[in-house]
């Protein structure tokens, strides 16, 4: 090499200029990040009216209506803006209406002078009406296939419209990033779910199981979760809500209870509340010679009393702690009582997981009943026995 | 300087040599394949199992090479069945070593173009590949056997890094239960836990190149337990982390793995990202790999020199590279080129054992 000079000037040259940059490098500052993404029954924004009615129009049927979420509204003008005290969210939403997400994405392209990029997409907003009318599988398949979105963006339902729920009146906060860090309250209360991420999803949509989704509400620029939808897994559509302390009870019977507390009224109607320390839940299966399925679940779970108002019973004393821990127990059993009535009476659908016991622990069984397991399922009876234990009263001794 | 002129590998080079060999492009696909053939979760016993067939057959091969110190398959097989069938069978294994290279970039290329360099020209990752590879298989199997005990560690800690932070994402469950079906479907999923063990052919170069070819059976057996343990290990945290129907779903599913969670505050939030980097250069080892021991193959097959081989074979790697068009074609060449291994086995390793057995024993011939 040192005998031709010449030679290696020009290889350190050509080097050189090709070790510059990326090929198809893109400029952050030049790109709109979005963190959100709503979709919603097709309904033209007013904005969308209007442009229609000048003549912006291509073919399409208006089947969704998609909203992103796009943060910071201005990156170049941030510091700017900063100084000039804070005007306005620190986001914007935009929505378009069309049949298929891509297009609409593409469609966006018209009207940003940044174009869109899902690198940094965290939470998915479905509303139910959508989920009603379109399945799942055609919801998400768009989402799933793209190399920008990480199958770790969480998924969500809403029962009102769903781009509602990208909306706060904090200024500085992004309320997509908020819901994200909603859910780590998951120790608190069970009654906030684990988030279900896209990869997840995907795998309860091929396994063809049943599955609920938190729902989220939206108030005056609040946001709530509040329950979850029930997606079924043959059709997969959106067949109905369950209530917060429905969420809360499948956590009892799936043992996913981090914490959180459980209130009941003594017998002098007053207020007793057991916060909980752990939940052990353990689901047995039965199956007789004739094929007779039966499931029996035992929670175990270990709290403390950590608020009395009923100042004329002393929970030291132990019968009244037992009586305590009773009532609190049957507080539990009704809880879980009417979940597993509204599942198995009222929508017909397994998605506390006991489809998944019964594959794992008899296999042989579950092929045989796995094709109609939903409808199976509300026909097999559950039986529970439910121990709660008081272990300590807190700071206060009385 | 450690300048050695003389062609010889130790017995942990060679060790390496293979694992980079066979450890390639099977990491990103592997438990999709599999689980498709199994459809229970059991997939990870179909590879403990096809990975003990494929030290099986490690086995046959070293033991042939074995009884020919000093000469690889292309020059053995010549004294075995004569020059013009050697010739043959050994132009069958360049042929397959060729169409495995030029598989194995595109597979990089197109992982890379879809997750990494969106907007590249797919010669723009191909080209510089296949020069960078000819540069290192100039050298001979010194230099790639050196850079291979360099690369080997470092995306080993790499994946099982990727792995380790996986596991907030595993669950038992989804791999249980164990056996459901028997030890069918386990059966099924042979096939395509076998197929991504292909290239461990070149074990009948590689004896060749050992300073002490006595040890080589040790060497090549631990060569390919590594990947076997990675497979292994790959195909539990997949399916694992992702359930099995997600996995089956997914194209990639081990980078699909890696983009199911984040990891906010460490050093990488998203694992995919250094995991396909470090990965390339796993890939590129695989690639110089099959380069070397096609060229050598020319080489020795046709008198050429080593260098012109190289040469030649270039074009033509670039040719079998983007031969296949769509994404499904490239996965049915690599199905295919699975058959080609088990082809490849029955013509080349077995049926010279037979002929050497026949010869040396049954005609007292001196080979």
């Amino acid at each position: 090499m040192c005998r031709r000079p010449m030679l290696s000037l020009l290889l350190a040259f050509i080097l050189l200029i090709t070790q510059v940059g990326c090929w198809s490098s893109k400029e952050v500052e030049e790109l709109s990040i979005y963190t959100g993404l709503a979709l919603d029954k097709g309904e033209l924004t007013p904005l969308e009216q209007n442009l229609e009615k000048k003549g912006s129009r291509y073919f399409k049927k208006n089947k969704i209506t998609a909203s992103v979420q796009i943060v910071p509204k201005k990156s170049s003008g941030s510091t700017e803006q900063q100084g000039g005290g804070g005007q306005g969210p620190n986001y914007v939403n935009i929505a378009a209406t069309g049949d298929s997400l891509l297009e609409i994405f593409r469609q966006l392209s018209l009207r940003l002078d940044r174009p869109v990029i899902g690198h940094h997409l965290k939470v998915m907003v479905v509303a139910t009406d959508l989920a009603k009318e379109q399945t799942m599988q055609q919801l998400m398949d768009f989402v799933l296939r793209d190399n920008d979105i990480r199958p770790s963006c969480l998924v969500f339902l809403s029962k009102d419209r769903a781009a509602s729920t990208l909306v706060t009146k904090y200024e500085d906060e992004v309320p997509s990033i908020h819901i994200l860090y909603m859910l780590r309250n998951h120790f608190r209360t069970s009654k906030v779910m684990r988030g279900v991420n896209l990869s997840e999803l995907d795998g309860l949509m091929h396994s063809k199981k049943s599955y609920i989704l938190q729902n989220i509400t939206e108030s005056d620029g609040e946001l709530e979760f509040s329950g979850a939808g029930i997606i079924k897994g043959d059709t997969g559509h959106w067949i109905g809500t369950l209530g917060q302390q429905d969420v809360e009870s499948i956590g009892w019977i799936t043992g996913d209870v981090k914490g959180g507390a459980v209130k009941t009224y003594d017998k002098r109607n007053e207020a007793i509340t057991y916060e909980i320390k752990s939940v052990k839940s353990k689901i047995t299966t039965k199956v007789t010679e004739g094929n007779d399925i039966s499931f029996h679940v035992k929670i175990e779970s270990k709290g403390r009393l950590i608020e009395n108002w009923d100042d004329k019973a002393d929970p030291t004393e132990t019968r009244n702690m037992k009586e305590a821990e009773k009532e609190f127990e049957e507080q539990v059993t009704r809880r879980v009582k009417s979940v597993m009535h509204k599942l198995q009476s009222e929508y017909k659908v397994d998605v506390a997981g006991f489809g998944d016991h019964l594959h794992i622990e008899k296999p042989q069984v579950w092929k045989k009943v796995k094709d109609d397991w939903d409808y199976k399922f509300s026909k097999i009876p559950v039986t529970f026995d439910i121990k709660l234990s008081i272990t300590d009263l807190g700071s206060s001794a009385e | 300087m450690f300048r050695r002129s003389d062609d010889k590998i130790t017995t942990k080079q060679a060790a390496v040599f293979l694992t980079n060999t066979v450890l390639g492009a099977g990491i990103l696909t592997l438990p999709r394949g599999v689980t498709e053939k199994v459809q229970t979760p059991d997939a990870w016993l179909s590879v403990l199992l096809g990975g003990c067939i494929v030290i099986l057959v490690v086995w046959l091969m070293v033991k042939l090479s074995q009884q020919f110190p000093e000469n690889t398959v292309y020059q053995y097989s010549r004294r075995i069945v004569g020059t013009i069938p050697g010739g043959f069978l050994s132009v069958l294994l360049i042929i397959y070593f060729l169409i495995i290279a030029g598989f194995e970039i595109r597979v990089l290329a197109e992982v890379t173009m879809f997750f990494l360099l969106e907007g590249t020209p797919i010669w723009a990752i191909v080209i510089p590949f296949i020069w960078v590879g000819s540069y290192l298989v100039f050298g001979g199997i010194n230099p790639i056997a050196r850079l291979y005990q360099i690369v080997l560690p470092i995306s080993l800690f790499f994946l099982l890094l990727c792995f380790v932070f996986s596991l907030r994402i595993f669950e038992i469950d989804h791999l249980r239960p164990v056996l459901s079906e028997g030890i069918l479907p386990v059966i099924k999923g042979l096939k395509s836990t076998i197929l991504v063990f292909s290239g461990c052919e070149v074990v009948m170069t590689l004896v060749a190149f050992l300073q002490y070819p006595e040890k080589a059976l040790k060497a090549m057996v631990v060569g390919i337990s590594i990947p076997l343990i990675l497979y292994f290990l790959t195909v539990v945290m997949v399916i694992g982390g992702l359930s099995m129907d997600s996995t089956v779903t997914s194209t990639w599913p081990t980078i699909n793995l890696m983009r199911s969670f984040e990891i906010p505050g460490f050093l990488f939030e998203r694992l995919e990202f250094p995991l396909l980097v470090i990965w390339m250069m796993q890939m590129f080892c695989n690639f110089c790999s099959f380069f070397f021991n096609a060229s050598l193959g020319v080489s020795q097959v046709f008198g050429l020199k080593y260098r012109y081989a190289i040469f030649g074979l270039i074009p033509i790697i670039f040719i079998s590279t983007m031969t296949p068009v769509r994404m499904m074609e490239v996965f049915s060449l690599g199905d295919a080129i699975g058959y080609m291994g088990i082809v490849i086995f029955v013509l080349v390793p077995v049926l010279l054992s037979i002929v050497f057995i026949i010869r040396k024993k049954g005609m007292k011939q001196n080979v």
